[in-house]
């Protein structure tokens, strides 16, 4: 059990159903050649008594609803791309044998695990809209052999037995050579390793021996390993272009699938995902989403955007889709033991991200005061995961009512008697009964962006406490006091 | 003539009738304000809508969020607000009251009805606030009724007491809608906002402490 094999039969039909979700349950058919020369080369189980290699019209006659279709290179590519980020979450050593096949290098690893984490990939390939095959054998070529006989796995363990049934054809016979065994009465590999080796050679030459070496499976190779992938983007252009959100979320989860494979084979999470929406009028919507929680987990990935995307309105129809994570390593952490944590940390972060696609990332979080005396200094930081133990009570506790703000704050009209405001003319007006102030602060005054502010407390004659302040630009009404 | 049936008599059949659909009695957030943790029975219900009405100007809606933050962080509890017209100001909270606070700054209604139906099922916060002071009265007017019920159903069996603060009697249904009346002056401004806190008048317009709940 030294390598493995993943296949995904009929691979460019499964590529083109996983990248259309009209095609899902119905009969579909791949064709080549044009006008009356076109052939059937791949068909669904749905098609029934229709085989590759018909016409078009006799596969209409047989299953009349059955949708003609040609190759979808690009589906074919983003497929290939989630058959190997599958592979390399295996073993860094793959080789992209064929379009749908790939070769996995398990040299060195624990058979028992291997055996069900290959298992696991299978599942989670079907899960993903690519139903796979795999074979584990000993060399690359019984792992191929395996593959193709495979329901959905098949390990070879005893390959003198597993070889002996298969028909002659797995060894893959030049024509000649075909119906010269055909000849000799030789139907199965089992039929053509029951000679020598020796005798074989000498009545069918070196061909002979390449062949009863394949049949014995005693033919081995180095792989030729492809280099897993530096980024981690996926894009997709829409013909024609799209204006509902079915299409562009089936994309999304398809690309967000792949990507979370990829980040996983290479020991990353996400740490923030870029959604470009490109549009028909050749302009574009990006979103860049901060996930609080770095993690590889699509449905959560999907929630956030579809929060995001959910209230849109594009100018114009969307042409094309593309999708990138930026990769960062998972969060090392160790709580302490009599911290509050969280009752459902997953809800947690997904939820903290799913709020900054609808308000902003950069709008939600724990505010924390800047170490400053400039007015409304504030950043927003991630929240603690766990609440920590109360601190000790301020010394100089906030007395009074307390400030609500407008933001921005709003400009008024200040009559002065003397130094101090009488009456206010804008969003509130009236004549005040009561001042308090003023409280003058300033800062950064050795820098460009120094500030100066007069603050005072007002009462309105009405009712109603407010805060204005008294800037070089004139006088606003910072907010209310309550 | 036969008497028509009380409303507690009501409450029973209905009760008898429909065990199951009694609700659960989640426990309470203490607000730590007297006046008001007194007449919702203890505090904020966990698992329901309470909404508080700031009808006049200075009438004290910022001085109970306060204090609940300050009450929370003595509990440590988690706590969300959404700020509907982003109104809070973090330098007027001392710096403590605010670690185990998650601000959510909405640009409009909209936002802010996205953002609380998000946190309501969250189920990590021991308080949920849905600051809707300072949205235009004819916004807040066109508020679907719909919106309300989704949030009603999605509080229910949540651990977090979900408060509205809203500048006039808005929300449909809601067990609890308290009224802050009286308006405060700048004479109290060098007073201490416990002070203040404890001479709020509270006034309970809907809702009611029902005799179990006052026995648990």
């Amino acid at each position: 059990m030294s390598y493995a094999v993943l296949r995904i039969p009929d691979f460019a039909l499964q590529a083109l159903r996983r990248s259309e979700p009209a095609l899902a349950g119905r009969p579909v058919a791949l064709i080549a050649g044009e006008g009356r020369k076109a052939v059937l080369t791949e068909v669904s189980p749905e098609a029934g008594k229709v085989a590759p290699g018909f016409t078009v019209t006799l596969a209409m006659a047989r299953c009349p609803g059955i949708v003609l279709r040609v190759r979808e290179p690009d589906a074919e590519v983003e497929a290939q791309r989630l058959l190997l980020a599958a592979a390399f979450t295996l073993a860094p050593g793959v080789e992209a044998t064929a379009a749908g096949c790939c070769t996995v290098d398990l040299q060195g690893a624990q058979p028992e695990r291997t055996e069900a984490a290959v298992r696991q990939r299978l599942v989670d390939l079907a899960q993903a809209g690519l139903p796979a095959r795999a074979g584990v054998a000993a060399t690359p070529l019984l792992a191929g052999y395996a593959a193709r006989a495979a329901d959905p796995i098949l390990v070879v363990r005893d390959s003198a037995a597993f070889l002996a049934p298969l028909p002659l054809a797995v060894a893959e016979p030049s024509a000649a050579h075909a119906e010269i065994l055909r000849s000799w009465g030789l139907k199965t590999l089992g039929d053509l390793t029951a000679l020598t080796k020796a005798d074989v050679g000498q009545r069918l030459g070196a061909e002979g021996v390449a062949l009863w070496e394949r049949a014995a499976g005693e033919t081995t190779r180095v792989l030729r390993l492809v280099e897993p992938p530096r980024s981690f983007v996926a894009e997709w252009a829409y013909e024609p272009p799209v204006e509902s959100m079915e299409p562009l979320l089936f994309k999304l989860r398809r690309f967000a699938e792949r990507i979370a494979f990829e980040l996983r084979a290479a020991h990353f999470v996400a740490e923030t995902l870029t959604l470009t929406l490109l549009l028909e009028d050749e302009t574009d919507h990006r979103r860049k989403f901060r996930l609080p929680e770095p993690g590889a987990d699509v449905e959560s990935w999907l929630r956030v955007m579809q929060a995001h995307l959910d209230p849109l309105r594009t100018a114009a129809r969307v042409a094309g889709v593309r999708l990138s994570a930026a990769p960062a390593r998972p969060p090392a952490k160790q709580d302490g033991i009599f911290d509050t944590g969280l009752t459902d940390p997953q809800a947690f972060w997904e939820n903290l991200a799913r709020l900054g696609a609808v308000v902003g990332d950069e709008r939600v979080g724990t505010p924390v005061r800047c170490d400053s005396h400039r007015p409304d200094a504030f950043v927003l930081e991630r929240p603690s995961e766990t609440v920590p133990a109360p601190g000790a009570a301020p010394l100089h506790p906030p007395r009074g009512p307390v400030l609500r703000r407008f933001r921005p704050a709003r400009p008024v009209q200040i009559l002065l008697e003397g130094e101090r405001p009488v009456a206010v003319t804008g969003p509130v007006t009236g004549r005040l009964s009561a001042a308090a102030g003023p409280w003058r602060v300033s800062g950064e005054w050795w820098m460009p962006g120094s500030w100066a502010v007069e603050t005072w407390q007002v009462e309105l004659a009405a009712g109603g406490l407010y805060q204005l302040a008294r800037t070089a630009e004139g006088w606003w009404l910072e907010g209310t006091l309550d | 003539m036969a008497q028509p049936p009380t409303l507690s008599a009501l409450r029973s059949l209905v009760a008898a009738r429909f065990p199951t659909a009694s609700r659960k009695q989640l426990g309470c957030v203490p607000t730590g304000i007297a006046g008001l943790d007194e007449a919702l029975g203890g505090g904020l219900p966990a698992g329901r809508l309470t909404e508080l009405v700031s009808e006049a100007a200075s009438s004290g809606g910022q001085l109970v969020l306060t204090r609940l933050l300050v009450a929370t962080r003595a509990a440590r509890q988690r706590v969300a607000l959404v700020d509907g017209a982003d109104g809070f100001a973090p330098e007027a909270v001392p710096a403590d009251a605010l670690r185990h606070l998650v601000w959510v700054r909405a640009h409009n209604l909209d936002e802010a009805l996205a953002a609380a139906d998000v946190l309501v099922r969250d189920g990590n916060y021991a308080a949920v606030v849905i600051d809707l002071r300072g949205i235009a009265e004819r916004v807040l007017r066109r508020t679907p009724s719909p919106a309300w019920h989704r949030m009603h159903r999605a509080a229910e069996n949540q651990p977090a007491a979900v408060l509205v603060q809203t500048p006039f009697a808005l929300v449909p249904a809601v067990p609890w809608r308290l009224t802050l009346r009286a308006t405060q002056g700048l004479a109290q401004r060098r007073r201490s906002q416990a002070e203040l806190a404890a001479e709020l008048r509270v006034e309970t317009v809907r809702g009611h402490v029902a005799t179990e709940e006052k026995a648990g």
